[in-house]
């Protein structure tokens, strides 16, 4: 006992002496051994170890803080690539890049704003800026930056971020939420054209009844309610010509026959096996497509640099088509335009800064954008027109036929992401997967309209529709 | 044993609290004081808040999901906990029937899923409750079952939950009643052999009510873990099917994610802290009604 | 009889084994998958063991040396915070267990009730806290905050309240003072308890995520759960590369549970009774 009594007591001095050092080492970390790694690291902290030598740079360099949500490799490498060009290319601004993960971000960002410690510079998705406008969350752009440069936005593009007349953030990319996805050589094997994918409804799911075979699902769409909510959006206008609520927010919209043969297309598709009951991964992620594990799948346009990166073995036999529609016609948008922005803080102290760096990053040379789209393998497009043009003269952009599919065919019907808050979206959701696990179709809906008349008076949602 | 006469020592024990009850204040409580003033606000960070009284918290108890949610957490925990515990206490047992040298190994081994977060041991468990290749399914089938929706069904989601949280708790929770198995005098066995007591009779009374401290423990803190869960849930089902797992902590997440102001999240967490206060008070009172602090 | 208590012994034995088994499972898993090419982590038929043995995913974490500076960061971090909170809530759970003074029904109720406090009711106004206490960014932020636990000192109160009071009586009527009997008899007998404790601050402090995400930006003081987490994302998760690092990451604490298996097998006698 004695023995152990010393063991103990020795190791409690050496933690709490360990303690002191750490708290003393960290509180003023930078100054000490972290220097030398700072340089593969997400961005460069604000006192680089050439600080010390290098005495003629000037003391008046300002930091601006940018965060930037994780998503694929490449574009995190791009962001970093980028931001070092742009601290390199001039001396007056330093941007310090943070890339947060998602399943913090949200935390990260609102707990942030909440203690006045926001970043200068965020991304941003399109659906997030009218509500964030409206909040004084985003400060306008048209003073922060060189004005002429949203003439070259295409103009639905420009409308995304458009509040009240003035611009709040600065699209880098959009991207259609809902392409079809198909494997050519089962298409054949099953006795179907691979030159002619489904365009209807119906024939995707008598497609997908013949491509359904053991270890195969014959085609595989959004089947839960958080990933319904949004990438069912495009089919909603595709079969009722409208979202589930009337445009002035006034009250639910969806007791009508497009919406209940919107729930009869998914109900059918799970009832009848041609999707897997369970799904084998979320609507976003597309890699049991590549693993051969569907004959069919609808996902974004993002999924193709998904195939071109990691399975780059199974290419020959994909084929790339238009999200079939309910009727076969083309022209009906099957999509919403998903993507990211830029906007700046609306506490930001240094807003001239950070709309020079946008201007910079996402508005400047077109060289700089092309080489995004180049990394993502050109599953992401272009919301300015002078950075389409510089890429039909680049012989990979142009030559690449699924790029131009998209562009042509889907993209220019494709529809906005609604700008009212997430509950409508998943009270409709809700809907359609109750619908898929055996609930009545009317019924469904009849709730759905409920919820939503429901959420409407409770956050007295009429007549605050911003667009 | 009888005291003698209540003997006071405010100072002492005064300074001796004084670690505890500092940090707790600062890190705790005035957050959650703090937190209780901006709920009754439209708290906006960027513009003038607003005051609104109730209105959040009227919204948050007229909101079916988050009746459901609680539920849903009771259920939760309904699965976890119990099971947990009994297996818990068996496998005590077991461990210390056995002989060192492999009750060593068999510790360690129920000890390390511990170590997993609960982020990675969710991904593990999706991958096990795959649809197409998933271990539960090869299982199930050898058995000549067809492939089951683990995670889609609305029958079998939230018990497909509850396993990784039974893991991930099984070996501290082991460790902890061995402790207190091994914590009960050996004397006592003893003399309950002596007068011929069978292994049962010793199990109703002298292990059980010997335990009561540390199940108290490990009920109070078990409920409290288990309905507030949220990453099984967010990285395994996103909440369904059809809000079938939404905890209540998923609940207030989704909230905090997706709404524009924050007072809804906040108003239904301090709504969860009435539920869990309560009930927990409730264990306290019938588990520890005579070992009361001052009496 | 002889014969009977045999074959509950390996009844028993099996049992144990059994569950030892199923519940390494899912980590032999992880394990093999890290060997596995992202393609390859999830193939139809089941398959354990991957077709092609790729070293790849192992060799990238190693290599990277934002993997051993996080995991020695977090490693120190982890255990200050657990020698820190078995002092602080010890003290405590003393003081409740035997100490009798002025308002100790309340103060005891308020350290409790911070049990039932959601995290997230606080998650923003604590952030706030810390942000104006100058701690972002810093070590202090990620020890601080949750060293003072109402749940541990709980505990450690359950097991001091078995400790018969024979043993300090005899101390206390020789003159010892509080402090000397909480430093010489409870603390040293609380060892075993001390494990458990430890064990589960070691492991809170080592598997949080959030709350690091949210206070620190700065990469020197990157903790591994943030390390491991740039694996995921909604489109595509790295299985192979998430699989290897929570592997490789859980090495050091497999360690340390070796460590301190002997004082857990050895007996947890919290009363010192025989």
């Amino acid at each position: 006992m004695q023995a152990y009594r010393g063991k103990v007591l020795t190791g409690i001095l050496a933690a709490v002496l360990m303690f002191t050092l750490v708290l003393s080492g960290c509180g003023n970390s930078g100054t000490n051994e972290g220097n030398t790694g700072n340089t593969g690291n997400q961005g460069s902290t604000n006192e680089p170890a050439n600080d010390g030598n290098a005495g003629e740079k000037p003391a008046e360099k300002v930091t601006i803080e940018f965060w930037a949500n994780k998503f694929e490799d490449t574009t995190d490498a791009w962001f970093k690539k980028w931001t070092d060009e742009f601290n390199k290319s001039q001396d007056q601004v330093q941007v310090k890049l943070t890339i947060v993960p998602g399943d913090a971000w949200a935390q990260k960002l609102k707990a942030a704003q909440a203690a006045g410690k926001a970043p200068d510079i965020m991304t941003m998705s399109y659906s997030g800026i009218a509500p964030a406008a409206k909040t004084g969350q985003i400060k306008p752009l048209n003073d922060l930056m060189d004005p002429t440069v949203f003439d070259d936005l295409y103009d639905n593009v420009k409308e995304f971020v458009t509040v009240d007349g003035q611009f709040y953030a600065y699209p880098k990319l959009v991207e259609p939420s809902a392409v079809l996805y198909y494997r050519k050589d089962l298409f054949e094997a099953a006795g179907l054209d691979p030159a002619k994918p489904p365009v209807t409804w119906a024939e995707f799911i008598e497609y997908g009844k013949k491509l359904t075979q053991k270890g195969i699902f014959g085609a595989s769409i959004a089947q839960t309610a958080p990933d319904l909510g949004w990438s069912s959006w495009g089919l909603q206008h595709n079969a009722a010509g409208h979202l589930p609520i009337t445009d002035d927010w006034s009250k639910a919209d969806v007791m009508n026959d497009g919406y209940k043969q919107l729930l009869t297309f998914y109900k059918t598709l799970y009832q009848d096996g041609i999707m897997p009951k369970q799904q084998l991964s979320a609507y976003a992620d597309a890699a049991p497509f590549g693993q051969g594990k569907l004959a069919m799948t609808v996902s974004g346009s993002w999924a193709m640099g998904l195939f071109r990166n990691d399975y780059k073995n199974m290419l020959d036999k994909i084929g790339v088509a238009p999200m079939p529609s309910i009727d076969g016609d083309q022209t009906k948008p099957t999509s919403t335009l998903g993507g990211w922005t830029l906007v700046v803080d609306g506490k930001s102290k240094q807003p001239e800064a950070a709309g020079q760096y946008i201007q910079y990053l996402l508005a400047g040379d077109p060289a700089i954008m092309i080489d995004f789209f180049k990394t993502s393998q050109f599953s992401k497009f272009s919301p300015r027109k002078s950075v389409d043009d510089a890429m039909n003269q680049d012989e990979a952009a142009s030559a690449d036929e699924w790029r131009k599919l998209i562009a042509e065919k889907v993209i220019p019907y494709a529809k906005a992401e609604p700008a009212y808050p997430w509950d409508v979206s998943i009270a409709f959701a809700t809907a359609i997967e109750s619908a898929m696990k055996g609930e009545d179709v009317t019924k469904a809906l009849e709730k759905a309209e409920k919820t939503i008349n429901d959420y409407i008076a409770k956050s007295k949602l009429a007549g605050t529709n911003p667009q | 044993m009888k005291k003698n006469k209540t003997r006071f020592d405010n100072v002492t024990a005064y300074t001796m609290l004084i670690p505890i009850v500092v940090p707790l204040t600062i890190f705790v409580v005035i957050p959650f004081v703090y937190a209780l003033y901006v709920s009754f606000y439209d708290w906006s960070f960027y513009q003038e808040s607003q005051f609104v009284g109730w209105r959040n918290f009227i919204n948050v108890l007229n909101d079916p999901l988050f009746m459901k949610a609680i539920v849903t957490g009771l259920k939760f925990a309904l699965f976890v906990v119990p099971a947990q515990m009994i297996l818990a206490f068996l496998f005590a047992h077991v461990i210390r029937s056995m002989g060192t040298r492999l009750s060593g190994f068999v510790k360690t081994s129920i000890y390390i899923p511990t170590i997993i977060s609960g982020i990675v041991a969710s991904v593990i468990f999706v991958f096990i409750f795959d649809y197409n290749a998933g271990l539960a399914n090869v299982l199930v089938n050898m058995f000549g079952v067809e492939n089951q929706a683990w995670l889609a069904d609305v029958k079998t989601a939230l018990p497909s939950i509850a396993l990784p949280a039974i893991w991930l708790g099984f070996g501290i929770t082991t460790l902890i009643m061995l402790a207190g198995l091994l914590d009960i005098p050996e004397s006592y066995y003893e003399a309950a052999d002596l007068e011929g007591a069978g292994s049962w009779t010793k199990m109703i009374h002298i292990t059980i009510p010997l335990l009561k401290n540390v199940v108290l423990f490990l009920l109070i803190t078990g409920f409290t873990g288990a309905i507030q869960q949220f990453e099984l849930p967010l990285v395994m089902t996103g909440g369904g099917p059809l809000d079938e797992t939404t905890t209540p902590n998923l609940y207030i997440f989704n909230h905090f994610r997706n709404d524009v102001l924050v007072g809804h999240s906040i108003a239904s967490a301090l709504l969860l802290f009435l539920v869990l206060g309560s009930i927990s008070a409730i264990i306290f009172k019938v588990l520890n009604s005579e070992k009361a602090v001052d009496g | 009889m002889k014969l009977k208590e045999q074959t509950v012994k390996t009844i028993m034995y099996a049992i144990g084994i059994l569950i030892a088994v199923a519940a390494l499972f899912p980590l032999a898993w992880m394990m093999i998958a890290g060997f596995k090419a992202k393609t390859e982590v999830l193939t139809t038929p089941f398959r354990f063991f991957p077709e092609k043995w790729l070293f790849s995913n192992y060799a990238s974490i190693l290599s990277d040396p934002m993997f051993l500076k996080s995991m020695g960061v977090t490693f120190s971090g982890a255990v200050v915070f657990a020698a820190l909170s078995l002092i602080i809530n010890s003290m405590a759970a003393y003081v409740f267990a035997r100490l009798e003074f002025r308002f100790k029904r309340m103060l005891w109720v308020f350290v409790i009730c911070t049990m039932f406090i959601p995290g997230m009711a606080i998650l923003l106004t604590s952030f706030i806290v810390v942000t104006e206490m100058g701690m972002l960014d810093t070590m202090a932020v990620l020890v601080l905050p949750g060293v003072a636990s109402a749940g541990h000192m709980f505990f450690i109160r359950q097991f001091y309240l078995n400790i018969p009071m024979a043993l300090e009586e005899a101390a206390l009527i020789d003159g010892a003072n509080r402090w000397k009997i909480f430093a010489s008899i409870f603390f040293p007998m609380s060892y075993p308890v001390f494990v458990i404790v430890g064990i589960g601050s070691y492991l809170g402090f080592w598997n949080s995520f959030v709350w690091p995400t949210m206070t620190i930006t700065n990469p020197d003081l990157f903790q591994i759960m943030q390390f491991l987490n740039t694996f995921r994302s909604e489109r595509a998760t790295e299985m192979g590369l998430l699989m290897a690092g929570s592997t490789l990451a859980a090495i050091p604490t497999v360690i340390l549970f070796l460590i301190f298996q002997k004082y857990i097998i050895k007996g947890i006698k919290i009363s010192g009774l025989k």
